[in-house]
């Protein structure tokens, strides 16, 4: 087991990973951030209220209210909503993986350059091809590290492996929105390859900007597509050494770690 | 609106079975007990025309936890922090509703084969595909969007549930176009202790009957009997309505909400029994749950929460809506499991009237009865509609082809090797599977591509792995089906020898044409004598499996026999899977296995256009080459494998150097070796240093060298060139 890492952190923190109908990832989220240090818990769909208790909330992947319209767009408007957008505007940190980053597009908390719930960019179907594509990808920081509290362990320029596992992932916005996304310095994650390269083939589904993730003005909000908690521990990766511990957090969880010190540190 | 549904009876039971009806009850049957008795027995429900000859095949074993005959078997995995752990399995066939309506037939298929193995008490870990489709590059068949709509339905069901679809395998081969074959197998892991039954147990008098999920619609009315008729497509139209409608996200809830259930059950330690509706609906779910425990059952049809109000009592008792299950349970416990699902996972948000709800009683007096306003439209003797009934048909005896020793003719490997990587039954498959997620849940150790296997680390905090892999070439079906089957076994076993893993049991599902032509049902029983020899010879029991027959096009041309095979392999620690790709230059490449020329049925004899002996199978031989690679793991020196199949040797060492290139290593291979291409089995191995190999079974062939190059008997290939060359064929029918 690799439970006694959970107690590395002496922080009254609380994380929560809330179930949405139609949530696929809550478990491996949980695990991999208690396998960080994070104390998380999963809360689900009839204990909303619960949120509200939290310092963090991670939104994990998967088909909440089964993507009906466009993938996050009915979850956005849910009541676990209302507690993660007042979380957001108290300074809570909120990270969304996935589905749980198209969630938070649809809210309007990133790139949050317009009113909440009134997105100014999506995750939309991927292209050109509109087909669900799985594929081992990198996620490259393409912001300071400090310019969002989640990122801000990791170095400059980082490459975070993940799994991108998605049909709608491609960004989406008009060119004004677009510019505003570039200015704004809200471009966190760009696809990149193995040797840190960035360019079209890199991209799996056709994102403007090569957009793998985004963040708020504010840097406590931060919404990337691919899944770097299926890269998460030595037993996910094709090219381990022999002799690492599979068991170990390693690869994706980087991001994971980086997020559960934020937290910490944030939390009085 | 309904009124088409229950005009005159349209049902596929024979004469003869009619008369043993009304025999047994005195009386006519009602229009209710016509249509169980349909569902029931047809070959679907029933396998009365393949029971007897399953039989055959070898079932028991130390390393079974439940043989065949519930909804899915279950083996012995291994023990972590002091509890065994059992993998549950289960492999199933949806080719017919995949044919009309591809993608909504092949989602249902996935969706009915992780209810089996849900119902067991398993969390379900993975889901794999096994499907067949007609020559896709030919414009005048509907093979490509046949392939398009199933490989969709296939991932949007799996991707949405989050089961990750661990591995599969696909064939474009003439035989196919009029009759696709979707087989599914499902993988569960669940702790011995905690397996649960899908019969109702001991002292279960009274216990509440609780059907749980979508509401009861008529899609899927008379799907049982549908799947055992023969396809005509003038009849497309009138048998969508058999085709069951898929929903996955309903589905997604129901599993986390059977998860919660089953811990609520376990804390009280309470014994009841969980079911899987499917061929046959509710009746054909509540008969088999009760008659298996030796009850019989009283439901009220009018307690079943439907989709729209006034159905017929028939098609509300046999219709196969999908995304329903059948709890047995306490009285006093049935309340709160309605809770769970209906309240706390709040079911009748999620779709329009979903819900658990108690629709009947288990009874001691061995009757099936039906009631619907008052009247009683069913009431049959439990084991006269659920006990076995048998059909002996007659079959014509399948002469083994011995095919003909022809001098095989000096290959140009220059040229053949890249017309063999582009062939259909060789190129990289990759554009399909890479629309299912292979990987949610984070547990994928191998996720599919990486290996012939895939392999997963199912328990977490812990190192060990469950690896899975499925084989069956139609290409040998189509030449010898006793073959066939028994390379199918020995082929799924290698896979699983490959990435080191131990192998521990089978599952199969047979898919076959009319066994009321004796020359196709001759095929299907020297399948099942194939598949008997492979097993017992290899030790390996069958934990389940599944019949699928009248696989034929209108004109009356069976599919090639297909007998298709997945084994399931245990790893201590996970630590210890071979990963893929060349991993060093200067290693020693072994062939370990046949080295007879035989080219019957392989990819070479088909651009050669020669016939061919098929390559011979030895069981003394199989068991000494899983002996030399379990020796050179255990040596440690392994670096590298994999099994040969399609395209033979040479193509097994060329994926691994793609798998080399795509981890950035650029490695390649120098090999001598007399006809690489031949698809003689046996493994490709690299390893660090053979000395301590037993090499009477192997052969030293070359080693890696530095460089992306691969130079086979002097001849010089570009591996990203071959890359190319593979990776494009089916990248442009399935952009």
């Amino acid at each position: 087991m690799v439970e006694p890492a959970r107690r590395a952190f002496s922080v009254s923190a609380r994380i929560a990973v809330p179930v949405f109908p139609g949530t696929n990832s809550e478990d491996e989220t949980v695990r991999l951030l208690r396998d960080c240090g994070g104390n998380a818990d999963l809360v689900h769909w009839s204990h909303g209220d619960r949120l509200a208790e939290y310092d963090a909330y991670v939104l994990s992947g998967g088909f909440a209210y089964e993507d009906r319209i466009r993938a996050g767009a009915i979850a956005a408007h849910d009541r676990i909503m209302d507690f993660v957008i007042d979380g957001a505007a108290s300074g809570k940190l909120v990270f969304g993986i996935c589905n749980g980053a198209q969630i938070l597009l649809e809210a309007g908390l990133v790139p949050g350059t317009g009113p909440r719930r009134r997105p100014t960019a999506a995750f939309a179907k991927n292209g050109p091809q509109p087909h669900f594509v799985c594929r081992h990808v990198q996620l490259k920081l393409a912001i300071a590290p400090s310019r969002c509290a989640i990122t801000a362990g990791l170095p400059p320029g980082a490459l975070v492996p993940a799994w991108a596992a998605h049909a709608e992932g491609r960004l989406a916005a008009t060119p004004q929105h677009l510019d505003e996304i570039v200015v704004g310095d809200h471009l966190a994650f760009l696809y990149a390859h193995a040797d840190g390269t960035v360019d079209d083939a890199a991209v799996p589904n056709g994102s403007a900007l090569h957009c793998a993730g985004l963040v708020n003005r504010e840097g406590n909000v931060l919404a990337i597509m691919p899944h770097p908690e299926r890269d998460g521990w030595n037993f996910n990766h094709l090219d381990r050494a022999d002799g690492d511990d599979v068991l170990a957090p390693s690869g994706g969880a980087v991001l994971f770690r980086s997020f559960v010190h934020a937290v910490a540190l944030r939390t009085p | 609106m309904l009124s088409g549904l229950s005009g005159p009876p349209n049902v596929a039971l024979r004469d003869d079975e009619l008369q043993r009806i009304t025999e047994r009850l005195g009386r006519e049957p009602t229009l209710v007990e016509l249509h169980a008795f349909d569902a029931q027995w047809s070959e679907h429900c029933s396998y009365k025309s393949s029971r007897h000859h399953l039989k055959r095949l070898p079932t028991s074993g130390a390393g079974v936890v439940l043989g065949p005959g519930e909804d899915a078997g279950a083996l012995r995995l291994g023990t972590h922090a002091g509890d065994a752990y059992a993998i549950v399995v289960a492999h199933e066939s949806h080719n017919h509703p995949s044919q009309i309506v591809p993608f909504e037939g092949a989602a249902t298929g996935v969706g009915g084969i992780v209810r089996d193995v849900l119902c067991m008490g398993a969390e379900v870990i993975a889901v794999a595909d096994a499907l067949r489709f007609g020559r896709a590059d030919d414009p005048t068949t509907q093979a490509r969007n046949i392939a398009n709509g199933v490989v969709d339905g296939v991932g949007a069901y799996g991707n949405a549930i989050g089961v990750p679809n661990l591995t599969g395998n696909v064939y474009f081969e003439e035989g196919f176009e009029a009759n696709c074959l979707v087989n599914v197998v499902a993988l569960g892991v669940v702790k011995e202790s905690e397996l649960i039954h899908s019969f109702a147990p001991k002292g279960a008098e009274d216990w509440a009957i609780v059907l749980v999920g979508k509401a009861t619609d008529p899609s899927g009315f008379g799907g049982a009997s549908f799947s055992s008729l023969t396809l005509d497509p003038d009849e497309t139209a009138g048998n969508k309505g058999a085709v069951q409608v898929p929903d996955p996200f309903l589905k997604n809830v129901l599993m986390r909400a059977s998860y919660r259930v089953f811990a609520l059950l376990r804390e009280r330690k309470i014994t009841a029994a969980f079911k899987d509706l499917g061929a046959g609906g509710l009746m054909g779910c509540s008969a088999e749950i009760t008659a298996q425990g030796g009850y019989g059952a009283a439901i009220n049809l009018d307690s079943v929460n439907v989709a729209i109000a006034g159905m017929p009592p028939e098609v509300i008792a046999v219709g196969e809506t999908q995304e329903r299950l059948l709890w047995v349970l306490p009285p006093d416990v049935a309340p709160e499991v309605v809770r769970v699902y209906n309240e706390e996972f709040t079911l009748p948000e999620i779709a329009y009237n979903a819900r658990a709800t108690i629709v009947g009683r288990v009874t001691s007096e061995r009757r099936y009865v039906l009631r619907y306003c008052g009247n009683v439209v069913m009431d049959v003797e439990s084991e006269f509609l659920t006990g076995a009934i048998r059909d002996d048909l007659p079959y014509t005896e399948v002469i083994r082809h011995a095919g003909s020793h022809e001098e095989l003719p000096a290959v140009d490997v220059e040229t053949l090797l890249p017309r063999v990587l582009a062939h259909r039954g060789v190129a990289s498959r990759e554009p399909l599977y890479r629309r299912y997620d292979a990987v949610v849940r984070g547990r994928t150790v191998l996720p599919r591509g990486a290996a012939g296997a895939g392999v997963l680390a199912p328990i977490p905090g812990s190192p060990i792995g469950v690896a899975l892999a499925v084989a069956g070439n139609p290409r040998y079906g189509r030449i010898d089906p006793r073959y066939a089957a028994e390379h199918a076994v020995v082929e799924a076993m290698r896979q699983i020898v490959a990435v080191g893993a131990r192998p521990i049991g089978l599952t199969d599902c047979l898919n076959f044409g009319n066994p009321r032509n004796p020359e196709q049902y001759g095929e299907f029983v020297a399948a099942v004598e194939g598949l008997a020899r492979a097993a017992t010879q290899l030790d390996l029991p069958f934990v389940s499996g599944n019949v699928s027959l009248y696989n034929e096009s209108a004109s009356g041309t069976a599919v090639p026999a297909s007998a298709i095979v997945s084994c399931i392999g245990a790893i201590d620690d996970v630590s210890n899977v071979v990963t893929p790709g060349l991993k060093e230059a200067g290693s020693v490449l072994l062939w370990i296995g046949s080295r007879e020329l035989a080219v019957g049925g392989s990819v070479l004899a088909e651009l050669l256009g020669l016939q061919g002996t098929l390559p011979s199978i030895s069981y003394a031989g199989e068991r000494a080459a899983v002996g030399i690679l379990r020796d050179a793991i255990a040596l440690g020196v392994l670096r590298s494998c994999r099994a040969i199949g399609a395209g033979g040797m040479l193509t097994a060492l060329v994926r691994l150097a793609f798998d080399a290139m795509a981890r950035r290593r650029a490695i390649g291979a120098e090999i001598d070796f007399g006809n690489p291409l031949c698809e003689a089995g046996g493994f490709i191995c690299e390893v660090s240093d053979d000395s301590g190999i037993d090499l009477t079974g192997a052969l030293r062939i070359g080693q890696t060298i530095a460089g992306s190059e691969l130079v086979v008997n002097g001849v010089r290939f570009a591996i990203p060139h071959l890359f190319e060359i593979w990776s494009s064929p089916l990248a442009e029918l399935f952009p």
